[in-house]
């Protein structure tokens, strides 16, 4: 069960490298909560009402529908629908399967018997796939949803090194998240209203 | 705590409900008040040390940069309101303004005296946010460019150090994650895990210190944040990265060999940031990226100081204690120049000798200060420093050191000398000169000079306590 629902990440992360339509980059980050739930779940090793509730919370609540519906309202405000057309889907797909690659090397060699080595490396590819839409996409909305994919890959490193913090620091850390996340999609559609941009070329007013 | 946790933010967010500027100075004053009396209780009632609200500890590091960013605050607070009044903005955006410095403050304290390895990373988190309001508030398009790069970096790199976190909590037990147990437990760690952790951890937390190599977000968001939050920024947030470091530096003085790499690591990123103020205090055109970049450089200098150990590690404590004072000055005369010229363009603008004869001497002497020219208190941290690296026979780092910090004073004096003695090529507003402001900001450059000349006995044991954690 768990390694289907890994496995499904995984290729969600490949797709997310390839698809052009910001709108379907939304809906990927709205499967991921939900798989990021199912692989919670599956994770737990007995009942516990708090902690289910905060899984609850942060993965299907916060991650598969507040957020997503954030960067519909987004999309739906500042009228972006698509990645750059000069950007290449044949070399970002290169560079998702290359990270895939890397991550594997790295989880191969650093890994100890008390993380959870699919985990571990799924997490790291989660972590490359977020840096290499920052860095291969343009507009800013893909850096967001870069930022997003990079969140998803720490919630799975934290399953995959075991590490369970208390439950309000969890909340605060997931506040803390969402609060970002707001304020980044409230001065993306400010930067649309006043500088009628979304690509990263424009900012370059400040410069030395 | 909790008393003066819910009295700071109830005061910080009270200006949105009054009405008038006078309101909310007064809440301001109220709020800089309970920040003292915070500080004053924790003596009188005798609480160093103790454990507050399960997640806070009163030790003499937090103590110590709590006075110190008090003390910023409250010149910050005056300095703003000059600031603020002179750019006539709307009576609305005076109260977002000193709403979200006082929030910015209170997190900061927090960062100061969190005693758990994941509520220091919520509070910086919380500094991230804060700090974007300030740096918008001005809402142009630079600062909207600013607020956004400033937003998403901290962000991502605020991320990659939570991972950073989740790596040193593999060796905590029964889940605890204050630092004393940490202490106890890193030494069982996995050394591979330890060292990516202070990797990633530092990076990470690179964005608040201002160091190499996620220093750049901290420049733009000085550029384009008022002046007097500028001040607050470069200094009190500054020490919140610092402080975070220095925690996890303490954390891992009992790993040995994996100490040692962090160490090395330290020295590495210190060389870098010293490098790149170095290579961009000759290149910027702003006064204010000119002193941001000065911070980087000066930052440098301190994690080189942790990296060497020893007397430098004191050494690199004193050094951020009276960065703080200089730099904070240092914006604050800087914030009066542009009243007079309405620029801080450095090519423009000159012949402020003639123009505003105190907040020129304020800033030669300043330039002086952070020159480390002797009475210079930066000039005894960087012998520190320096006798401490020929100890241990790194003559390859003090001649690499020597060469950028050549490269540095050069820059420097050469800006100061041009706004000083050039002539100016900028409209003025004399109208806007407000020399009681030049005054108020060179009490800090005289407290600087002070602790060059003088420091005082419960400062050093202060500085030798804080070193002497781990």
């Amino acid at each position: 069960m768990t390694l289907s629902l890994i496995i499904l990440y995984v290729l969600t992360l490949i797709y997310l490298s390839i698809a052009d339509r910001f709108r379907n980059h939304t809906s990927i980050l709205a499967i991921q909560g939900v798989l990021l739930f199912g692989i919670a779940m599956a994770h737990l090793h007995s009942f516990h009402p708090v902690e289910m509730g905060f899984i609850i919370v942060e993965t299907l609540i916060f991650k598969a529908i507040v957020i997503p519906a954030i960067l519909m309202h987004v999309i739906k405000k500042t009228k972006i629908n698509r990645i750059h057309a000069s950007s290449s889907q044949f070399g970002a797909l290169v560079m998702s399967i290359g990270a895939l690659a890397a991550s594997c090397t790295i989880t191969y060699n650093m890994a100890d018997e008390s993380a959870n080595i699919i985990f571990f490396g799924v997490a790291l590819y989660a972590l490359l796939s977020g840096l290499i839409l920052i860095v291969m996409r343009k507009r800013i909305f893909a850096h967001l949803v870069g930022f997003l994919v990079i969140e998803n890959g720490v919630f799975l490193f934290s399953m995959a090194i075991g590490v369970e913090f208390p439950i309000l620091i969890n909340l605060a850390i997931m506040l803390d998240i969402l609060v970002s996340i707001l304020m980044l999609g409230t001065f993306l559609r400010r930067m649309d209203d006043d500088m009628h941009t979304d690509e990263t070329d424009a900012l370059t007013s400040i410069k030395d | 705590m909790l008393a003066y946790l819910i009295t700071s933010i109830l005061l910080a967010v009270l200006p949105l409900f009054v009405r008038s500027e006078r309101a909310t100075n007064i809440i301001a004053a109220l709020f800089f008040m309970v920040q003292v009396a915070g500080i004053a209780a924790l003596f009188h009632f005798d609480r160093m040390n103790d454990v507050l609200l399960s997640v806070f500890r009163a030790d003499t590091m937090a103590v110590t940069f709590h006075i110190l960013m008090t003390c910023v605050l409250g010149f910050t607070l005056i300095h703003s309101s000059s600031y603020l009044k002179a750019d006539g903005i709307s009576t609305r955006s005076y109260k977002a303004y000193y709403t979200i410095l006082m929030l910015l403050a209170v997190a900061i304290t927090c960062v100061y005296y969190s005693d758990n390895v994941a509520l220091t990373w919520v509070f910086l988190e919380a500094t991230t946010v804060c700090s974007a309001g300030i740096i918008y508030h001005r809402e142009f398009r630079q600062s909207l460019e600013a607020t956004w790069k400033y937003l998403f970096v901290c962000s991502t790199g605020i991320a990659i150090a939570y991972m950073g976190i989740l790596l040193l909590s593999t060796v905590a037990t029964e889940g605890s994650l204050d630092y004393a147990s940490l202490k106890e437990a890193i030494v069982n760690g996995n050394p591979l895990y330890l060292k990516v952790a202070f990797l990633l951890i530092v990076v990470g937390y690179s964005c608040k210190m201002e160091i190499f190599p996620l220093y750049t977000v901290g420049i733009d968001a000085n550029y384009a944040a008022p002046a007097p939050a500028s001040a607050f920024i470069s200094t009190a947030l500054v020490n919140a990265g610092f402080v975070s470091i220095m925690r996890i530096y303490h954390l891992y003085s009992s790993t040995g060999e994996v100490f040692e790499w962090a160490r090395h690591l330290l020295i590495l990123i210190g060389i870098l940031s010293l490098a790149v103020g170095a290579m961009f205090l000759r290149r910027t055109n702003n006064y204010k990226r000119f002193l941001s970049y000065s911070t980087v450089e000066n930052m440098g200098i301190v994690c080189i100081g942790m990296g060497i150990g020893g007397l430098a590690l004191w050494a690199a404590v004193f050094h951020v204690i009276c960065h703080t004072f200089v730099k904070s000055s240092m914006f604050y005369h800087v914030g009066v120049m542009r009243h007079i010229y309405d620029s801080y363009s450095i090519n423009r603008i000159g012949n402020y000798i003639n123009i505003n004869k105190v907040g020129a001497i304020g800033i030669i002497v300043g330039t002086l200060i952070l020159l480390a020219f002797p009475p210079s208190p930066l000039f005894i941290s960087e012998v520190f420093i320096f006798s401490e690296i020929i100890t241990v026979g790194s003559w390859w780092l003090l001649a690499l050191m020597l060469v950028l910090m050549c490269v540095v004073i050069y820059a420097i004096w050469s800006r100061a000398l041009r706004l000083n003695y050039h002539a100016n090529q900028d409209t003025l507003h004399l109208s806007a000169v407000n020399r009681r402001l030049s005054y108020s900001a060179s009490v800090l450059l005289i407290a600087a000079i002070i602790l060059g000349v003088w420091q005082p006995e419960i400062l050093k044991s202060a500085i030798d306590t804080i070193v002497n954690i781990g």
